[in-house]
């Protein structure tokens, strides 16, 4: 927990949101003995992730938008490619809904490390490719951050309710870095896209989880 | 094999001696050869060897083989050149070495099953083929980024005599299928040494998709061989090929290649390709071996930043690459180096066109010197502008001359600009920092200020801007000697005490290449100095005499060199002193009650830097009886002033001056000239257009001021303000004198020239004086220039008449407004009556005259106006009329329906009183007083009328003679108004005959029995019958008589019936009315008329 109070703390330009989350986190860190509400920290994580799930879609579309055509054609898609290395947010409603509180927070968690990671990676390829695109650049950044900051918010709920923490997985070690530039292009859209399928996703796992603890 | 070499060498050189030795029988030999040989022709066709073909593939050894009849245990015995050299052999094939060139005979000797045969040959190296041996592929190796493919293979050199070229074909083939792509020709050289050979080709189609096949051969051109050559076999093909994964992959990948080339782009895939995008661009599929394709794209276009994607697409899948085209680095342009600081050299460039290539594949820069050998590479940062080229490159100590070269470079290629500076001539001056301004005196300043830089070795040029307030701007260079950081100060003199500048700096170097930027601006107040002179003074005694009044001017700011902080005033007589006490600044006069004794006034400023010196001015006045007042007029915006010049006046001149209305003593300002000059011109923002103000002109001579001119004068003359103020004295019938008064000096606002006085017919009230100035009209204008007088006797005018009298004074400056009086001038008795007589006495001798001359000529006048008229009725011409008026109603005169008073006039006279006019109008009835009683005739001229609504009449004839009698009870007072029966009354009137005058509503009183005349009454009345009074007529219109005659209804129709029955209504001379009825109709007249005359 200190350790990523610490490496979150580094990064002092956080968006509002995860300056919120980061108060609340050291609150909670200094009375560790106080009975935990996981209400709040969920709210909080829930607003975060609404707030994500607001620059998605912009996200996806201004990265498509530097990689040019095919990337760039109006209602590009690719379903048919996924990185092994990141897990994939679709799963049936079935399964989703029987999960409990904490596998399904694990899940998010561990999706989440993935994506912040491969935001990393996806904007170093974007520094070779589009150099001059500050505007990418710093949407896949903001997206890295706001990842950083949900995976934060989950750390607390899980605190909270009393979960284990699952640990971190470098995700990254298997991400191939000799790859093309082209597959450097496949991979930030699908990392891209998977930030919003797995956003979309949490907002709906926190929805859940805000039902079932109101504050 | 390799025993028949062994044992062949010796042989060959035995034969050699042998036929040496043998060379005497020669002749012999050749002889029985010929017979032999001809055996052996003959027994060729018994199964003899033939067809000896000899090769070679290293020219040493010749290869000879030929034909034999096939069988077991055959051996030949070869002999060469006559037995000089046998063979046994088994085979029908042998080694021999080379031989030499010539014809050599070659005989074969086949023994078989005990038979034998021999054959000749004749072998010449012509004859032999040369033939290399099938060459090798050593090594095939494949570069697969490049698509190149390496071939390398030994040429055997060695096993050749000598040197030949020797000539290489390498065959490239592509796919399963072997398809030719090329065969390439290769030169080289055989040096007795195997070598091995090394070639390469770069593929179109990446070498990863398709496998690639190379096989070689070779050709030897020896130019010591005289026999045939040919290429040797091919060698055993050799391939390449990409063992790939199962992932599909896309070829080439992430190459960077030159704008406008052709590239293929080929994918190993195992599904089968649906389609290839370049782009948005769909490209044809080219199909290599098993699913995997290719496609060709030619003049590629520039890409975007992140390159352009090729993409191949099959069911469930999509793969590809990326391609970036651009340019190779444009050579840098505008290469220029300084130093700000002598210590780091900034070299900027503009990288020319754009490459389009970014990231790791952007252009990278290094500047080298080539004197030092050093060089510095450009860092690229994170934003990187097209503006901010920009290398440093550390100075080298005592070092001056740099030569450096820029490079640029990309996977493209690469581009250099070159530069040789000598760096201190490139000294582009950081900005001064520090400065500061301190005092050296009141002239003087010291500027400081800091230059970073290590300026030691050169001198800097800085340059001053020094602005003072109201003035130009003033720039100083200066040249100081550069130092090594540090501050420098410069010493800046020949400023004003007591101003305040604003100084700023900024330098270059000596060596002029560009300024440093303009140091921030420092104020800076000069210190004070003392008042460089006295103030100017003058005197005037004060109006009682007892007193002198001192005036003088506050200093000019550069005069003053500081603040004024008070005067002193001092007057002295004979060497004696006597101070005033200190008069502060904001005063500038005094006043000194003194005597009349010669006394000098010094006055004198102090500063806080001490006292100006002294100016003075003599009290004493000296009178001067010879002065009059001048008048002067200002040109522009001042007055100039002249005079003659005095060798007297040996100080200066003063001219002072006040509004001439002003209180005394009399003084606004004052000016000096110098006692040389002899005009001034005197300008002031105090004066006023139209002021009047008095000018003095003093001369200074000895010690004391003497009044030499008085002027009065305007700068501009205006027109007066007011009219001059004017009454009339006295006032005859032809003279009126008036008298006006002078305008005040403030409101004639010019010197007056003269006054215009107007006078003319006009009463108050009228307009008439308006066009005073402009109008011809009887208005006349006296302009009156002497001044002096003051009144006017205007003669020769109407009695009784209204004058209008306007007086207007003028000035240079124009005319005054107007003053304006009316007059009216007295009656003139004699001249009234005299005007009354006079018509009076004409009209009776006029009157009289004409009486008699009327009466005399009067039977020529009724001759000559009123002739004698011939009688109608006579006339057979209108006789017509009568059956023209029964049938038609046209002829009936006009009736008009509302003649109300008729009704009542007729009632009151019946048949007798309203006839006469009736009668008198129509002459028909003038004829017929003899034809019945005088009421018949007033009957028939009635009928006679016909109303003008005709068309009724038309319809109903009959109705209308039976409705005859009926229509007199219709003849009744209250009957006002019966517009239908009007006209049937009237048809009734006419057939029953009309008893006098009747009125056209009602006519018809008569009785029937009066029907018998009606014809005759027909006749008569179808001529007009005027309503009017015919003798108005005639007096207003001579015309009507004849209108008449005509009988047309025009003449009756325009007077409308309310005023001619009016007319014959109220006749006045009814007595009259039976005579004229017996008259003509125009005598009638003329009879009327007559009694008034």
């Amino acid at each position: 927990m200190d350790r990523k109070e610490q490496e979150l703390g580094a990064d002092l330009w956080f968006p509002l949101p995860v300056l919120l989350y980061l108060l609340t986190l050291q609150m909670l860190t200094r009375s560790p003995a106080a009975p935990i509400s996981p209400a709040e920290p969920i709210r909080q994580a829930y607003s975060l992730a609404l707030y994500m799930q607001k620059n998605t879609s912009t996200l996806l579309q201004t990265y498509l938008e530097y990689q040019g055509s095919p990337f760039s054609d109006p209602g590009f898609s690719a379903p048919e490619l996924q990185l092994s290395s990141l897990p994939p947010a679709a799963v049936s409603f079935k399964t989703w809904h029987a999960l409990e509180d904490g596998e399904r927070l694990g899940r998010a968690q561990e999706a989440f490390l993935a994506l912040t990671q491969h935001l990393q990676l996806v904007g170093d390829d974007q520094i070779d490719l589009n150099p001059d695109s500050p505007i990418l650049l710093a949407q896949l950044g903001g997206a890295r951050l706001r990842s950083q900051g949900l995976l934060g918010n989950m750390a607390a709920i899980m605190t909270a309710l009393g979960l284990p923490i699952p640990p971190e997985e470098d995700t990254l070690g298997l991400v191939p870095f000799e790859a093309s530039a082209f597959e450097r292009k496949c991979r930030g859209y699908i990392v891209t896209r998977e930030y919003g399928h797995w956003t979309d996703r949490a907002v709906r796992d926190l929805a859940l989880l805000k039902a079932k603890y109101p504050i | 094999m390799d025993m028949y070499f062994t044992s062949r060498r010796p042989l060959w050189m035995v034969d050699s001696k042998i036929m040496k030795a043998r060379s005497d029988f020669q002749w012999l030999f050749s002889s029985v050869l010929l017979l032999y040989l001809m055996n052996q022709v003959n027994s060729q066709k018994k199964g003899v060897p033939h067809d000896l073909t000899c090769t070679t593939s290293n020219l040493n050894l010749w290869d000879c083989s030929w034909k034999a009849p096939s069988g077991h245990g055959a051996r030949y015995e070869v002999c060469i050149d006559n037995r000089f050299i046998c063979y046994q052999l088994a085979k029908t094939n042998m080694k021999i070495p080379a031989l030499a060139r010539g014809d050599h005979e070659i005989t074969i000797n086949a023994q078989h099953d005990f038979r034998s045969s021999t054959s000749k040959f004749t072998l010449n190296e012509e004859n032999v083929s040369l033939i290399p041996d099938t060459p090798e592929i050593l090594n095939l190796s494949a570069e697969f980024s490049t698509s190149t493919l390496h071939i390398k293979w030994n040429d055997k050199g060695s096993i050749f005599p000598h040197h030949s070229n020797a000539i290489w074909q390498i065959k490239i083939l592509r796919k399963k299928r072997m398809e030719i792509v090329t065969i390439v020709t290769h030169n080289t050289t055989l040096n007795g040494k195997d070598t091995v050979h090394e070639w390469s080709w770069t593929s179109d189609i990446p070498l990863e998709c398709v496998t690639h096949f190379v096989s070689i051969r070779c050709y030897i051109e020896d130019l010591h061989f005289s026999g045939h050559k040919e290429w040797s076999r091919w060698s055993p093909v050799k391939n390449i090929s990409w063992s790939s994964g199962s992932q599909p992959k896309v070829f080439p990948q992430d190459k960077v290649i030159l704008v406008g080339s052709n590239i293929t782009f080929c994918c190993v895939i195992q599904e089968q390709v649906l389609s290839a995008l370049i782009g948005n661009e769909q490209c044809p599929l080219i199909h290599l071996d098993g699913e995997n394709v290719a496609i060709k794209i030619y003049n590629i276009s520039i890409s975007q930043s992140s390159g352009t994607n090729v993409v191949f697409t099959t069911d469930n899948n999509m793969v590809g690459t990326v391609v970036f085209a651009g340019y190779p680095p444009d050579s840098p342009q505008e290469l220029s180096c300084e130093t700000h600081d002598l210590k780091e050299i900034i070299c900027t460039w503009n990288p020319g066109r754009v490459t389009g290539l970014l990231g790791p594949r952007n252009t990278s820069y290094t500047l080298h010197e080539s004197f030092s050998g050093k060089k510095t590479a450009f860092k690229r940062t994170d934003e990187p502008t097209n503006e901010s080229y920009q290398l440093l490159f550390q100075l080298i100590p005592n070092q001056e001359i740099y030569n450096f070269t820029l490079n640029a470079q990309n996977p493209l290629g690469q581009s250099e600009a070159t530069i040789l500076v000598n760096i201190t001539q490139r000294v582009y001056p950081h900005t001064p920092t520090s400065f500061k301004v301190k005092d050296t005196n009141s002239t003087a300043v010291t500027l400081s200020w800091d230059l970073l830089g290590s300026f030691a070795k050169i001198n800097l040029l800085c340059q001053i801007e020094i602005n003072k307030s109201n003035s130009e701007q003033e720039l100083r260079n200066i040249t100081v000697e550069g130092l090594e950081n540090s501050t420098y100060l410069v010493t800046l003199d020949k400023l004003n005490p007591y101003t305040n500048y604003t100084f700023r700096i900024r330098c270059a170097s000596e060596t002029f290449w560009k300024w440093s930027n303009w140091t921030i601006e420092k104020q800076h107040l000069t210190i004070e100095a003392i008042p460089s002179k006295g103030p100017d003074t003058w005197r005037e005694w004060s109006s009682d005499g007892k007193n002198l009044i001192i005036y003088w001017k506050p200093l000019p700011i550069n005069e003053a060199n500081g603040r004024i902080l008070s005067y002193n005033v001092s007057c002295s007589l004979d060497e004696k002193t006597q101070s005033l006490s200190e008069i502060p600044d904001r005063q500038h006069k005094a006043e000194i009650q003194l005597d009349k004794n010669d006394y000098i006034i010094s006055v004198v400023a102090k500063n806080s830097a001490g006292s100006s010196p002294p100016s003075k001015i003599p009290s004493m006045e000296i009178p001067n009886d010879d002065l009059k007042i001048e008048k002067a007029v200002g040109v522009g915006r001042g007055i100039s002033l002249t005079w003659n010049y005095d060798p007297n006046m040996t100080c200066d001149y003063v001219i002072k001056w006040c509004n001439s209305s002003g209180p005394r003593p009399c003084l606004m300002d004052w000016k000096k000239v110098p006692s040389n000059r002899t005009e001034a011109v005197i300008e002031s923002d105090e004066f006023q257009p139209g002021v009047r103000y008095h000018f003095f002109l003093y001369g200074c001579r000895n010690r004391g001021y003497q009044l030499l001119r008085s002027v009065i004068g305007y700068i501009e003359e205006l027109a007066p303000i007011v009219a001059p103020n004017f009454t009339v004295e006295d006032t005859s019938a032809d003279s009126i004198i008036v008298k006006w008064e002078d305008i005040p000096v403030e409101e004639l606002r010019g010197f007056l020239r003269g006054y215009l006085f107007y006078f003319g017919k006009g009463e108050r009230g009228t307009s008439k004086m308006r066009g005073l100035e402009s109008g011809p009209s009887d208005v006349k204008v006296k302009n009156i220039t002497d001044l002096s007088q003051k009144t006017l006797r205007i003669a020769d005018l109407q009695g009784k008449t209204s004058y209008h009298l306007v007086l207007r004074a003028y000035t240079s400056g124009g005319i005054g407004p107007e003053k304006s009086m009316y007059v009216v001038t007295k009656e003139n008795s004699v001249g009234l009556i005299i005007a009354i007589l006079i018509p009076v006495a004409v009209a009776v001798i006029v009157g009289v005259v004409t009486s008699i001359l009327c009466y005399r000529k009067r039977e020529w006048i009724k001759e000559t106006f009123y002739p004698d008229i011939p009688n109608p009725e006579n006339c057979k011409a209108l006789q017509f009329q009568k059956s023209v008026c029964e049938g038609s109603s046209a002829l009936k005169t006009l009736e008009m329906n509302p003649c109300t008073p008729n009704n009542v006039e007729v009632l009151e006279t019946r048949s007798t009183v309203p006839k006469i006019e009736d009668t008198e109008i129509i002459s028909p009835v003038a004829q017929h007083p003899e034809d019945g009683s005088e009421a018949e005739p007033e009957n028939h001229v009635v009928v006679s009328y016909c109303p003008p609504i005709i068309e009724e009449e038309i319809a109903n004839p009959a109705v209308d003679e039976a409705g005859g009698t009926s229509q007199v009870i219709y003849i009744d007072v209250q009957s006002m108004y019966q517009p239908q029966a009007k006209p049937e009354e009237e048809q009734e009137s006419d057939s029953g005959g009309g008893s006098g005058y009747k009125p056209q509503m009602h006519l018809p009183i008569t009785s029937p029995v009066e029907d018998l005349t009606a014809d005759d009454d027909l006749d008569k009345t179808t001529g007009y019958r005027p309503q009017a009074n015919v003798n108005t007529w005639n007096l207003v219109s001579p015309d009507s008589p004849r209108s008449t005659d005509s009988n047309s209804e025009i003449v009756s129709f325009g007077s409308p019936c309310s005023i001619n029955s009016r007319q014959f209504l109220i006749p006045p001379k009814d007595e009259d009315s039976p005579k004229s009825s017996g008259g003509g109709w125009s005598f009638t007249n003329f009879f009327q008329n007559k009694p008034n005359d």
